[in-house]
């Protein structure tokens, strides 16, 4: 019985997920074009060839750059805006629905959205910031810019999951916690840095893994409102894969490519969660 | 129980739908780039012409309309084993469907039949299918790229129309005159409306006696970035700078007669239309917007496309050039019904249903007779005058040409966004596009 109900998962993940990733290790090893018939075995070659191209290193760095961004301050703002959301406030549940609205939109419409918004002169933020006479700036056609510029749209795109995860985080908190410090004396601030900070660690940490894959993935809004430019300084590694697999065809080093990217999240991922164990085992022996 | 045979019925009921449901009709797949039917009148009278082939062939015709990724889509189509009966052929990503026998060379089926007749099309346009004697697709319509002029604008200027033997400097002088200032140094009307996007400037590189790729296709370098190349880049970035650099000074361009990059996306409408720039390059396309243009507070339109004027672009060679994109018919390798793709490839090239269809004034037909039928239109007219200088994208044999293009493009964003250096950047798009070319 049991197998009747993972069946329907396994099969599904298998066939969408773990045959073609298979495939695809398989493919990595060749040089293979998509509509050429004879693939040709070239074992490590598309690796090293990845690894030595300047574009693909640079994308690579470009989406580490967009995660060293993003990833704090989305989670800052997440964290900030469970707070303000977790107050026991008539309405709460109305604020809570606005900011996680974002995270049910289509990435792409949310995509067509910002350009608007990002647009010189007649762009919402352009509009506001002229009226203090600061000067039209053309956010997605800057190269000092247009990374900013996604990395301040996807704290706002990011901030819905984030902010419930956080929020379950300080839901999970007991109130005795509070209490306690309160008997004690602590200001607010206190409770919240001896208190709230250190029960949220775990959740901050997941939040983090999660957030940070997301980010060396992201694609979307590269694809839909900078086509990794200007100047190639948003072409991130996502972008740069998927160019290289569906403009250039050039399916195994693609696959080459898109191995490496996993291997860099793993790595990534095993730190954060080394971190992780060695700061909670510090919460717990203090 | 009963819920299992429903999902079991269900089930049947979504695999059935992929044969024919229409008591043993055959179904044509016929694939585009098209999207969902507007349900305009034109868009109608397509749809009775599907029912037309059908009736007239006891079949249905299934449009399978892909409006994004069409190549990505129709290459896996080929791999899949699911290509159409007929595909409309891109002539700009022509190449890595004609180059890899994903296509069925026509020539048996036009020798076997009588009704058909290369002389019906032009020569230039046919060619775009055709490799070595095998012909491939079948011209439907195209269009060359040229110069739209607003002849309104001109009059008020007092400016005569430009001719076809103008050169770089004559259509310079031209757009700066017709370039209007306010006081504040704000431009109002500009003499051209330029576009960073390739295809709508490669031809200036060839009126200037530059090229992109080397004559095998293989190579850019000293071919992109070749002094006439940087001569050409140079006069066209120049208009469409606001500002330029004077002893280390940023002040305002006196030659600009093009938008910014910034200023157009600013005005977010097309410029032309608005009638606020005298001139643009376009395709015939374009003219379904002109015709449309939006209206003035009183309701009229900004432009009136029978005031506008079609012209050759400007060359400093002998011979003005320009490129042609063009959609035409091709029959997959592996489709299933060939001798009824046939006859859909010459329903579509015939004379009687081109007539209907280009009525819709989208493009230029690839046959002779309808084109020249039309051309009792002055516009028209002009357009067919143009047709011997158009050459064949280079998309249409270069496998992947797209990065080229993006490489073009990217190369006069970041001169005329980031004030890179012309020949700089040229020599940059050209190494990346080699190095590009050598991982294939």
């Amino acid at each position: 019985m049991g197998w009747l109900f993972v069946g329907p998962a396994t099969i599904h993940l298998a066939v969408f997920a773990l045959i073609p990733m298979l495939y695809a290790l398989v493919l990595s090893l060749y040089k293979f074009q998509l509509f050429r018939e004879n693939p040709e075995f070239t074992g490590l070659r598309n690796y090293s060839l990845a690894l030595t191209e300047e574009p693909f290193l640079n994308s690579l760095w470009h989406s580490f750059r967009f995660a060293i961004m993003s990833v704090p301050l989305g989670m800052a703002l997440a964290l900030g805006i469970a707070l303000l959301v977790n107050q026991k406030l008539r309405g709460m549940a109305i604020f809570r629905t606005l900011f996680y609205i974002p995270a049910i939109s289509s990435g792409v419409a949310i995509s067509m959205l910002w350009i608007y918004v990002f647009l010189p002169d007649t762009g919402m933020i352009n509009m506001a910031t002229s009226l203090f006479g600061i000067s039209s700036v053309d956010f997605l056609n800057r190269t000092e810019w247009a990374m900013l510029a996604l990395v301040f749209m996807s704290m706002w795109v990011g901030l819905g999951p984030r902010m419930v995860l956080f929020l379950a985080g300080l839901v999970n908190i007991p109130t005795s916690l509070y209490e306690a410090a309160e008997i004690d004396g602590a200001s607010n601030w206190r409770q919240f840095w001896n208190v709230t900070l250190p029960m949220l660690v775990p959740t901050t940490f997941f939040v983090l893994v999660t957030s940070t894959i997301g980010a060396m993935q992201i694609f979307t809004p590269v694809y839909m409102m900078t086509k990794g430019g200007p100047e190639e300084s948003t072409d991130v590694v996502g972008y740069h894969i998927y160019n290289e697999a569906w403009v250039n065809f050039n399916t195994g080093l693609a696959s080459a490519k898109s191995f490496i990217l996993l291997a860099i999240i793993v790595v990534i991922s095993i730190f954060q969660f080394r971190l992780m164990r060695s700061q909670i085992r510090e919460f717990s022996a203090s | 129980m009963g819920r299992w045979w429903c999902l079991l019925l269900a089930t049947a009921a979504l695999v059935s739908c992929n044969s024919n449901p229409q008591l043993g009709r055959p179904v044509l797949r016929v694939s585009n780039w098209g999207g969902a039917g507007d349900d305009s009148d034109f868009d109608r009278q397509v749809q009775s012409l599907y029912r037309q082939f059908g009736e007239e062939h006891g079949c249905e015709v299934k449009i399978e309309g892909i409006p994004d990724g069409y190549v990505q889509k129709m290459v896996l189509n080929h791999i899949a084993g699911t290509m159409p009966d007929v595909m409309v052929l891109d002539a700009s990503s022509a190449a890595i469907f004609i180059n890899n026998g994903v296509l069925r060379d026509l020539s048996p089926l036009i020798a076997k039949d009588p009704e058909f007749k290369f002389s019906d099309y032009y020569p230039n346009v046919l060619d775009i299918g055709r490799r070595n004697g095998k012909t491939y697709a079948i011209p439907g319509d195209f269009t060359p790229m040229v110069m739209y002029y607003n002849k309104d604008i001109f009059d008020r200027a007092g400016i005569p129309y430009p001719t076809a033997d103008w050169t770089f400097e004559k259509f310079f002088e031209t757009a700066k005159k017709l370039t209007v200032r306010e006081k504040s140094g704000k431009i109002q009307q500009y003499g051209f409306s330029f576009s960073t996007w390739m295809p709508g400037w490669i031809m200036w590189l060839w009126n200037n006696g530059g090229d992109v790729l080397s004559p095998d296709g293989k190579r850019a370098s000293g071919v992109l970035d070749s002094p006439q190349n940087v001569e050409t880049v140079q006069f066209l970035t120049k208009m469409a700078a606001d500002t330029v650099q004077v002893n280390g000074q940023t002040v305002a361009n006196p030659d600009q007669v093009s938008p910014s990059l910034s200023q157009a996306a600013a005005s977010g409408v097309d410029l032309f239309a608005n009638g606020q720039a005298a001139m643009v390059v376009n395709g015939h396309w374009a003219l379904i917007g002109y015709k449309n243009a939006p209206k003035d507070s009183h309701g009229k339109p900004k432009i009136d496309w029978r005031r506008l004027g079609v012209v050759a672009l400007p060359h400093n060679t002998p011979q003005s050039h320009t490129v042609m994109y063009e959609a035409g018919f091709a029959i997959p390798a592996k489709a299933k019904n060939l001798d009824l793709a046939w006859e859909y490839v010459k329903f579509w090239s015939s004379e009687r249903l081109q007539k209907v269809y280009n009525a819709s004034g989208i493009a230029v037909c690839a046959r002779k007779d309808v084109s020249e039928e039309r051309a009792v239109e002055p516009i028209e007219k002009e357009f067919i005058d143009i047709i011997p200088m158009a050459r064949k994208p280079y998309g249409s044999w270069i496998e992947g040409y797209e990065f080229v293009e993006r490489a073009g493009e990217n190369a006069l964003k970041s001169i005329l966004n980031n004030g890179r250096d012309v020949k700089g950047a040229l020599s940059y798009a050209a190494e990346r596009i080699d190095k590009e070319f050598a991982k294939r």
